[in-house]
């Protein structure tokens, strides 16, 4: 056994540090990072665009659709130094979700028109999965795909749908045919925002964000040649992609930093029960941090994350709300002014800290951490399944 | 980064589980109680010829010169099997005193240990001073022409079984270690058993006479000895809990598979699979921090000390959810002592006790 990282990948995090501190990162959104104001579209777009011109935007890619290649461990130390630099995170819907989707089950045609467009940032997807009538029990949808000559009409609804404000294009699970299982019978299907009959509608959130939306569709036309793979085994691309990016997303390096800002707002208040809570919090994601390695350290053999992998996603987003708690705590009486999404006049902001308004606001948006991706209680029937045998 | 047990840590591992399989199932480890010792003589025979006494010396003195890994990997499989035998006080706690002390004679002692003839139990607290083991008022004076040792110590692990003591104790406001015979004129012992099955004992020195020779170290070269064993005690029995909360929540796992209540296993409610699934996942992330204490003890980390108070409470914690939820799962079983299951729980309570207990480490962790 041997804890460390070689000479390469050291320099390597080197080369990443220095390309983030250089004078081609946007400036305009690290100054909004740094500030904590809420990033415009146009700012994300300046973010992956950045990326792409280092030629980090596929970072998770292999080299032959136009990715970098890099190693587990590479990944691992990238996505380290961009938290640690406070970065926007990378938004996983086009590179993390639909893209490993096209490049492993989709036509030549479909990589050629799509893949490029995602890893330059040109096209912004948004994830078509959860309805109504079907949350935790996805298979369940209803969102009814006819094929009619060399088009697919859709009908139904989807929710919760993320940034659908600013996509162009949705991958959607649809049902194709009614059959006894319901995992047959769905097919996975990229649609353009464009569409006529496609109808967007904000749902806000309880921290008064406007995060997530409604999509409608009425009699939307679909090419047939935006079936991903065979009519019918859509399931089998949407647990691939649940599986495929597993990694990241307990947040661990994310936390590192809040927490270490936390600690400086909170210095002077000498709260020794705050400050036991946080090295509480500390030892936790020192925990999971290692259980990451491990999974890490186990990809790079060349082996499969499995259901251990899970863990990450419960306890990672147990850390993060339990974090969002403290800062809350923290700020004690002053996170009642509430500033809204557009922030505070600037000639008339309330007595108090000045991290109280966004540490509420942030501890009531963060409640969706266990709730997507699988619910945390999902989690667990899954690891009670496969590992646990029961 | 390789976080692989390599070829002969395995095959370590390999034998002490085969081991515990053959001779440590729970109606063995119940006899072995039932002595008076508290331990068998047999088994400690055995480990010595199965080399298993010699794993952490250097080679200087007939050891195998192995590190943490192998220790860890030892304590896990003990802990599965919930291993009374007195390694820690006799190998690893007096072990890396002696080892890391100027004794002119530790090389023919440290032999004897590996040969399993001899044993010296570490005498380090004290009834008033908590976790603060600097703090003692045992003390070691001069009286004419001699050196005396009075006070009293308390919960010295095996101390009904030594052949020698190593006292911490106090000189002039500095820390001194001392290597003393079980036998001396002054010393009584008193033997008490644990909670856990295990046995300690009560020390009381009075006047008893030291030499020079005896003294393995002070000032703060004996400190640092000192926590350099505590952290190699914490590493071990941090261990030993991963392997017990492996054994807890198999066994756990097993026994709602076979419990029927309302005509089904119980192992189909879905709010004991996610309980069973909470003692898993515990495991795993003090597994984690085992690893990363481990490989960091190692390579002589300076992060080292605050992994292991970070260790220690993720031990504790994760011990008693583990312990707890392994008890309720067993229902009305879990409480019998004829159940290995409440074992386990007691097991973890004791671990959690020593060498600073959750609260202590998390002050600890958080004064770094």
């Amino acid at each position: 056994m041997d804890i460390g990282f070689s000479e390469q990948d050291l320099q390597f995090q080197e080369e990443i540090r220095a390309g983030l501190n250089g004078a081609e990162y946007p400036a305009h959104v690290k100054e909004k990072q740094e500030k904590g104001t809420a990033l415009t579209k146009q700012d994300l777009i300046d973010f992956h665009k950045f990326l792409y011109s280092k030629g980090w935007m596929g970072y998770n890619w292999p080299e032959e659709y136009g990715g970098t290649g890099w190693s587990p461990v590479q990944i691992y130390l990238f996505l380290n130094e961009l938290a640690a630099a406070q970065c926007p995170t990378i938004l996983p819907f086009g590179l993390n979700m639909v893209g490993p989707v096209i490049y492993t089950f989709g036509t030549q045609e479909q990589k050629d028109r799509f893949l490029p467009d995602i890893l330059e940032f040109n096209t912004w997807w948004c994830q078509g999965y959860s309805e109504p009538g079907s949350g935790s029990d996805l298979a369940s949808l209803k969102t009814k795909a006819v094929l009619e000559g060399d088009h697919y009409i859709v009908n139904g609804s989807k929710t919760w749908t993320t940034l659908a404000q600013n996509a162009d294009w949705i991958f959607c699970l649809v049902r194709t045919e009614t059959t006894q299982k319901k995992q047959e019978g769905i097919s996975f299907l990229l649609i353009d925002m464009n569409s006529p009959g496609i109808e967007v509608k904000p749902i806000i959130t309880i921290d008064g964000d406007h995060e997530v939306n409604s999509v409608f569709f009425t009699d939307v036309k679909v090419p047939a040649d935006q079936l991903i793979g065979e009519e019918g085994k859509g399931w089998t691309y949407a647990k691939f992609l649940l599986a495929h990016e597993r990694f990241g997303i307990a947040g661990v390096p994310v936390v590192k930093v809040q927490i270490d800002k936390l600690k400086k707002l909170t210095a002077d208040y000498n709260d020794a029960d705050l400050n036991k809570k946080i090295a509480e919090l500390e030892i936790d994601l020192e925990a999971l941090e290692f259980t990451e390695l491990r999974t890490l350290a186990a990809i790079a053999e060349g082996g499969h994350p499995g259901a251990e992998s899970s863990i990450l996603k419960i306890r990672g987003t147990e850390i993060q709300q339990r974090l969002t708690e403290l800062y809350v705590e923290a700020a004690g009486q002053y996170i009642l002014p509430y500033e809204g999404p557009e922030g505070f006049d600037s000639n008339r902001t309330p007595s108090g800290p000045e991290y109280a308004s966004p540490s509420v606001a942030q501890y009531l948006n963060y409640r969706k951490t266990s709730i997507y991706g699988g619910s945390n209680e999902i989690q667990k029937n899954i690891i009670a399944k496969a590992i646990l045998g029961v | 980064m390789n976080l692989n047990y390599s070829d002969e840590q395995n095959m370590l591992r390999e034998q002490v589980l085969k081991f515990c399989e053959t001779n440590y199932d729970f109606i063995d480890r119940e006899k072995i109680l039932e002595t008076e010792a508290g331990y068998s003589q047999d088994n400690w025979k055995q480990f010595a010829e199965l080399g298993w006494l010699a794993v952490p010396f250097k080679e200087e003195n007939g050891g195998f010169n192995f590190g943490p890994i192998e220790l860890t990997v030892l304590f896990e499989e003990f802990g599965k099997a919930l291993v009374v035998e007195p390694y820690l006080s006799s190998v690893v706690m007096s072990g890396t005193i002696l080892e890391n002390s100027n004794h002119s004679n530790k090389s023919s002692i440290i032999e004897k240990i590996i040969a399993g003839e001899h044993q010296i139990s570490v005498a380090y607290a004290e009834p008033n001073i908590g976790y603060n083991f600097f703090d003692c008022l045992t003390s070691l004076s001069t009286g004419g022409d001699k050196l005396l040792l009075n006070g009293t110590k308390s919960l010295v692990l095996n101390g009904g079984n030594a052949d020698q003591f190593i006292v911490l104790a106090n000189q002039d406001g500095s820390s001194v270690l001392i290597l003393v015979d079980f036998d001396v004129d002054g010393l009584s012992v008193q033997s008490f058993k644990t909670i856990d099955g295990q046995t300690c004992a009560e020390l009381s020195f009075e006047n008893v006479s030291i030499d020079s020779e005896s003294i393995l170290a002070s000032g703060d070269e004996a400190e640092a000895i000192f926590n350099k064993m505590i952290n190699v005690s914490i590493l071990c029995i941090s261990a030993e809990a991963v392997g017990a909360m492996n054994a807890s929540y198999m066994k756990t796992v097993q026994y709602t598979k076979e419990r029927e209540q309302f005509s089904q296993p119980i192992s189909n409610f879905q709010v004991l699979q996610h309980r069973m699934v909470d003692m898993f996942i515990e495991t795993e992330l003090t597994k984690s921090l085992l690893i990363k204490a481990t490989l960091q003890l190692d390579s002589n980390d300076p992060e080292a000390g605050n992994t292991i108070s970070a260790l220690k409470v993720q031990v504790g914690k994760a011990g008693r959810l583990v312990g707890q939820h392994a008890v309720q799962l067993h229902g009305g079983m879990g409480v019998s002592n004829e159940m290995s299951i409440g074992h386990y729980l007691k097991r973890f309570t004791a671990i959690d006790s020593m060498f600073g207990n959750t609260q202590h480490h998390i002050n600890k962790y958080q004064a770094k």
